[in-house]
């Protein structure tokens, strides 16, 4: 064999080796133990969804009492948006470098943590029967519950509400609307006083699939929207669908300024257009309550109201249930200080604490029993909780709720009808493609 | 002896050379083929041997299609602007007699460059954005706003919106290389040109055009071997959106892998783009050195 040849055959099986070391997957290591007593010591690392404005303190403040109270524990805190917090926790999963302790939302996206073997199984510590656990409300915490063990600690509870300028209704004349049908009447009247009747930036994809997720639970019925979630069990046939989707199609048409345009439009943009006086309704979550009411805002405190999304006539699935869930933290299965990790969420998670976080400027609707009172949180929000707990059911996010490649049909599916490029049955077709070929 | 010495010295200087070459850039692509032939679950760690079954994948993809297309698209427009027009207006700048405006024009035009492309691509974006934008704004006050739209939020004019600014981002630096490229051709051949009586439009084509086709060569590869690595641009004005036409090959592989779980896919989209842009690099290369101008 001439030197070149064995040189090029010594690649190639290095080549091999590679790929075959490559396909060499998984790693299995000891369950941590949640029980143990914590070892004061070392750097925890926490993953959250807390960066900027107003939340960004609320963790740094909790960090430094915390290494006041045991000066050996230091932390890296990771503080991200409800925007790049999903991309930042992919890369650190698939470079296997999870923190002790990271931000998750609920359904599929804790499930597959759950399922990969990296989040601890804190049923021991957190289940429904423990000191700790009794101390959360049983909804937010079986949102992290699968076959009867719990995963996540719940930090606080949402849901998706149509906020409003009482002002600016009063001044175009017009009521709370008690359907859907009313809501669109109601736009042109709000466009001839001067203001856009709904702003909407559907610039990330996300906030039409909140306006889907809330308009099919209304269309669809709800054992056929749960086994729709399911590419396994998912028909999509229901019209209900179709319905939802038009729907949509027409409050972006005929209540936004922007139209076919919306796409080009960041979410914060409609927010501030809300904040800012110059829009009437802006379809958010709880947890943005205060910030739009926030001081130096022209809409304030005694002008905000909201109201969830009206029914549509006629719609077959259930009229009572709110878009929404809880949001929380779960503990890194191969953590070595998986037990100060869940001392540190105990700390975060006790009363006090959780007062402060449902009480302005931070405003997140805490999920702990008792944190969310007049005493101590926003009028608006201890009634959008209130809403939620006495909701029928409450349906997770779109985005989340269902595997990634049917989450991200629907997500240009969404964009598609804004944009005018698709029709409801072009959409549906291709959100029937992506299940299938998801199976 | 004192040969083999030498060449085992030579040996020794090349290879921290080699060794970080072959850790950082040919070990990863080796890696990428194999993940490209698996199917990889980042949660679990695990991973299952498919094939060529992401290869196949591809093509039946319409979007990797589109994405493929809009690759095509950017690069045609920036070989015609940073390549072209980049010769065109170099060549404008260094005909000019005073050397204070030449001077100042070279920096003008190179400004934007200097601006990462992620800042470009929230400028711009901004610039673009339907309600408060400064593009409809001032087409509204010239009467021309039947001519505004939400550049950005609409199929037909989102991924010609991230060309543009792409453009106006690159344009100056390709100028400012083929400036120094002209600069380095002999006067004498411009002066004789002109005692000839070669006007300036022949001059161009007879005499710059020629003498800095080696720099032209360079910039083409740049220039295409860029438009089919694009990403920052594209995550930042658009994320692919609306409806995935705004995907290219970059952000369609960051999607696959981070947001739809796929990454055996990604991997399989990132080995398109590395012999794409391998096959033109080699392309261009020996087309260049086969007409190598030497003076």
């Amino acid at each position: 064999m001439h030197t070149r040849t064995r040189i090029t055959a010594a690649a190639f099986i290095a080549a091999g080796a590679l790929l075959v070391t490559g396909c060499a997957g998984g790693s299995s290591a000891a369950p941590v133990d949640v029980t143990a007593t914590p070892e004061y010591s070392g750097t925890l690392s926490i993953l959250t969804k807390f960066a900027g404005d107003p939340l960004q303190p609320y963790f740094e403040d909790l960090a430094t009492e915390y290494t006041a109270l045991h000066p050996d524990v230091s932390f890296d805190l990771i503080q991200e948006t409800d925007q790049s917090v999903k991309d930042k926790t992919k890369t650190l999963t698939a470079s296997g470098a999870l923190p002790d302790i990271y931000f998750s939302f609920t359904g599929n996206w804790a499930d597959n943590f759950i399922r990969g073997g990296l989040a601890a199984d804190l049923t021991d510590v957190i289940g429904p029967d423990t000191d700790w656990g009794q101390t959360f409300g049983p909804a937010s915490l079986g949102a992290f519950e699968t076959d009867g063990k719990y995963y996540g600690v719940p930090l606080y509870n949402n849901g998706k509400f149509m906020g409003y300028n009482k002002a600016i209704f009063d001044e175009a004349g017009v009521s709370v609307p008690t359907s859907f049908e009313e809501l669109i009447d109601s736009c042109p009247t709000i466009r001839a006083a001067g203001y856009e009747p709904i702003a909407f930036g559907n610039k990330d994809g996300w906030p039409g699939l909140h306006y889907l997720q809330q308009l099919f639970a209304y269309n669809v019925p709800a054992d056929v929207l749960e086994a729709d979630f399911d590419p396994e069990t998912a028909t999509l046939d229901d019209p209900g669908y179709l319905k939802a989707l038009e729907q949509f199609k027409t409050l972006v048409d005929t209540c936004t300024d922007t139209g076919d345009g919306t796409n080009g439009v960041l979410y914060t943009t409609a927010q501030e257009a809300l904040a800012g006086g110059k829009a009437a309704m802006y379809y958010q979550e709880i947890l943005e309550f205060d910030t739009v009411t926030a001081e130096g805002n022209a809409l304030t405190t005694d002008n905000f109201g909201f109201f969830a999304l009206p029914v549509p006539a006629g719609a077959q699935g259930d009229p009572d249930a709110i878009e929404g869930a809880p949001e929380g933290y779960l503990v890194n299965a191969k953590s070595p200080r998986a037990a100060l990790a869940i001392d540190f969420l105990k700390f975060v998670t006790d009363k006090t604490n959780a007062q402060t976080l449902a009480a302005p400027p931070y405003g997140q609707p805490s999920t702990v029993v008792g944190a969310v009172s007049a005493e101590t949180s926003s009028n608006a929000v201890v009634d959008g909780i209130s809403q939620v707990n006495e909701a029928s059911q409450i349906v997770a996010w779109l985005d989340m709720v269902t595997v990634p490649e049917v989450a991200d049909a629907w997500l240009a599916g969404g964009e598609a009808i804004i944009s005018g490029s698709a029709t409801p049955d072009e959409v549906l077709t291709s959100v029937r493609d992506a299940s299938e070929s998801a199976e | 002896m004192q040969t083999a010495v030498k060449k085992a010295l030579g040996f020794a200087w090349v290879l921290p050379a080699l060794v970080l070459l072959g850790a950082f850039v040919y070990l990863p692509l080796v890696q990428n083929f194999g993940f490209s032939l698996q199917k990889w679950d980042i949660y679990s760690g695990t991973s299952e041997f498919v094939g060529l079954k992401n290869y196949l994948k591809l093509v039946d993809d319409p979007i990797f299609w589109s994405a493929l297309g809009n690759n095509l698209l950017y690069a045609v427009i920036s070989v015609a602007f940073q390549v072209f027009g980049a010769i065109v207006l170099a060549a404008i700048i260094e005909s000019i007699r005073s050397d204070r405006w030449r001077r100042s024009l070279r920096a003008i035009y190179f400004v934007p460059s200097a601006i990462s492309l992620t800042v470009a691509g929230l400028l711009f974006y901004f610039i673009y954005e339907p309600n408060l934008g400064l593009l409809n704004a001032a087409l509204d006050s010239v009467g021309l706003d039947a001519l505004a739209r939400p550049w950005l939020g609409q199929e037909s004019t989102a991924m010609l919106g991230i060309i543009a600014m792409s453009q106006w981002q690159g344009f100056g630096y390709s100028t400012l290389l083929f400036a120094i490229a002209i600069q380095r051709i002999p006067s004498e051949l411009y002066e004789a040109a002109s005692i000839d009586g070669v006007g300036p439009f022949r001059r161009f084509f007879t005499v710059t055009l020629p003498l800095v086709r080696e720099m032209t060569g360079l910039m083409m590869i740049v220039t295409i071997s860029g438009a089919f690595q694009v990403f920052n641009e594209v995550m930042v004005m658009t994320s692919g959106g609306p409806n995935n036409s705004t995907q290219v090959l970059g952000t369609w592989l960051y999607r696959s892998g981070f947001v739809r779980n796929d990454f055996g896919y990604a991997a399989a989209i990132a080995m398109v783009i590395f012999i794409v842009t391998l096959a033109i690099a080699l392309v261009q290369l020996w087309i260049t050195r086969r007409r190598r101008v030497e003076w």
